[in-house]
């Protein structure tokens, strides 16, 4: 058990997605294996280690584009979106352990990613103009945390509403 | 049968039973030439029979998603016959094994899966794509997922992701393809595929949990609930839908 003194072990996962705006009807059988076989692969183990590590707190970052999907980028978009829902199924079956898992979604541009073809589409500006996810990465490691699992909370300025 | 769909061509794989054959069994009632894509000749050969015998235009051609060279013979063989492609529905999939994801192999509990669903998914939307860009405003990509891709899942945590990455494909490719006026769309259905009859007769709780927590008090009908969403998305009425999930399950999931 951890306490307010002693935070429980936790794990940030950064999951490495192919960024390269590809459009769909160029992408190669082997570029297709790399974007989304590599990414799955290496998250499913990231997150085994994890638990197998005795981590009661993990957390996955993405990208919104996951959410709202992105041109020229389907082999972005379908990982990052199979790893936020990954989480879910790991947060439903980790919760008896005291795990929680939870994803932290961020602006495309924190991954390099062009905004205007692969991240939400708003007509408002964003809501905020700094989008740190620092603090709340922090607040989902901490044992004040623990009734928290399953969720996508989103820090990318108030852009995906 | 009424016209609908008349003169269109549909592709639809795993239509060799279940979800794939009520969609196929849908799309060709209202008077679409339907390819039945199935992995076994023997299925598939008896949907088309019975879309033939109730008058309607069908051919069976023996399918793997999982091979690109098995889906691109497909694609070409429906348009040798019918001479064009406006409708291509990836439906076919593999069993899904229940796993702890702390002990999961990946390929006994991945593989599979994701072949079917995400790689059968790129095959089936790349090679359809040329024509589908030239059937415009009636050329559609139809994904079928599962509510499972929404919310996860407990029992199969590694199937939960690959349904995911089918929605995330349908809202890329909707930005990418929309200005060709193609559509792509995902259907998530609950439904009394052989899988499911089969676990209702083995768990007879089973099929009474699910009627208790769905709205609508049944489990759907792979022809009529789920080929008539299907049909829905086919056609014209849908012409300004696109990278949307019709979760079809009798109100049993509303996450959304």
């Amino acid at each position: 058990m951890g306490s307010a003194d002693t935070p429980p072990v936790s794990a940030v996962i950064r999951p490495s997605f192919d960024t390269i705006a590809r459009p769909f009807d160029t992408i190669t059988d082997e570029q297709w294996n790399d974007a989304w076989e590599t990414p799955m692969r290496d998250t499913v183990a990231e997150l085994q280690a994890a638990f197998r590590g005795g981590a009661r707190r993990i957390v996955v970052i993405v990208p919104t584009t996951a959410m709202s999907g992105g041109s020229c980028h389907v082999h972005l978009a379908a990982p990052a979106e199979a790893v936020r829902v990954l989480v879910k199924s790991a947060a439903r079956q980790w919760g008896r352990h005291g795990v929680t898992v939870n994803v932290v979604a961020v602006a495309p541009e924190d991954f390099d990613i062009d905004p205007s073809i692969a991240g939400p589409t708003s007509l408002a500006p964003p809501a905020l103009s700094d989008r740190d996810p620092t603090a709340l990465i922090e607040f989902l490691c901490s044992e004040a945390a623990g009734d928290v699992t399953g969720q996508t909370i989103v820090v990318d300025g108030g852009v995906w509403m | 049968m009424t016209d609908r769909l008349l003169g269109r061509v549909a592709v639809v794989t795993g239509a060799g039973q279940g979800v794939g054959e009520g969609i196929a069994r849908r799309l060709a009632a209202e008077g679409a030439h339907v390819v039945v894509a199935a992995r076994r000749a023997e299925t598939g050969e008896a949907v088309t029979h019975a879309i033939v015998s109730a008058g309607g235009s069908a051919v069976c051609l023996e399918t793997d998603v999982t091979d690109r060279a098995s889906v691109a013979a497909c694609v070409r063989g429906a348009v040798e016959r019918f001479g064009a492609l406006h409708i291509m529905v990836h439906n076919a999939f593999s069993g899904a094994v229940s796993h702890r994801l702390e002990d999961a192999d990946l390929d006994r509990h991945w593989e599979r899966m994701s072949q079917t669903a995400v790689w059968g998914s790129f095959h089936c939307a790349q090679i359809a794509y040329p024509h589908l860009a030239a059937a415009g405003s009636q050329g559609r990509l139809i994904l079928v997922t599962s509510p499972s891709g929404v919310e996860g899942s407990a029992n199969i945590p590694l199937y939960s992701p690959v349904k995911a990455a089918q929605r995330a494909m349908v809202k890329s490719l909707a930005r990418e393809w929309g200005h060709h006026g193609i559509t792509a769309n995902c259907i998530a259905p609950v439904a009394a595929s052989p899988a499911l009859v089969s676990a209702f007769e083995q768990n007879p709780a089973l099929r009474r949990a699910i009627e208790e927590r769905t709205p609508l008090g049944r489990v759907g009908d792979i022809t009529d609930d789920i080929g008539s969403v299907a049909l829905f998305l086919a056609g014209d009425d849908a012409s300004f839908v696109t990278g949307q999930t019709i979760v079809c399950d009798g109100g049993s999931f509303l996450g959304l």
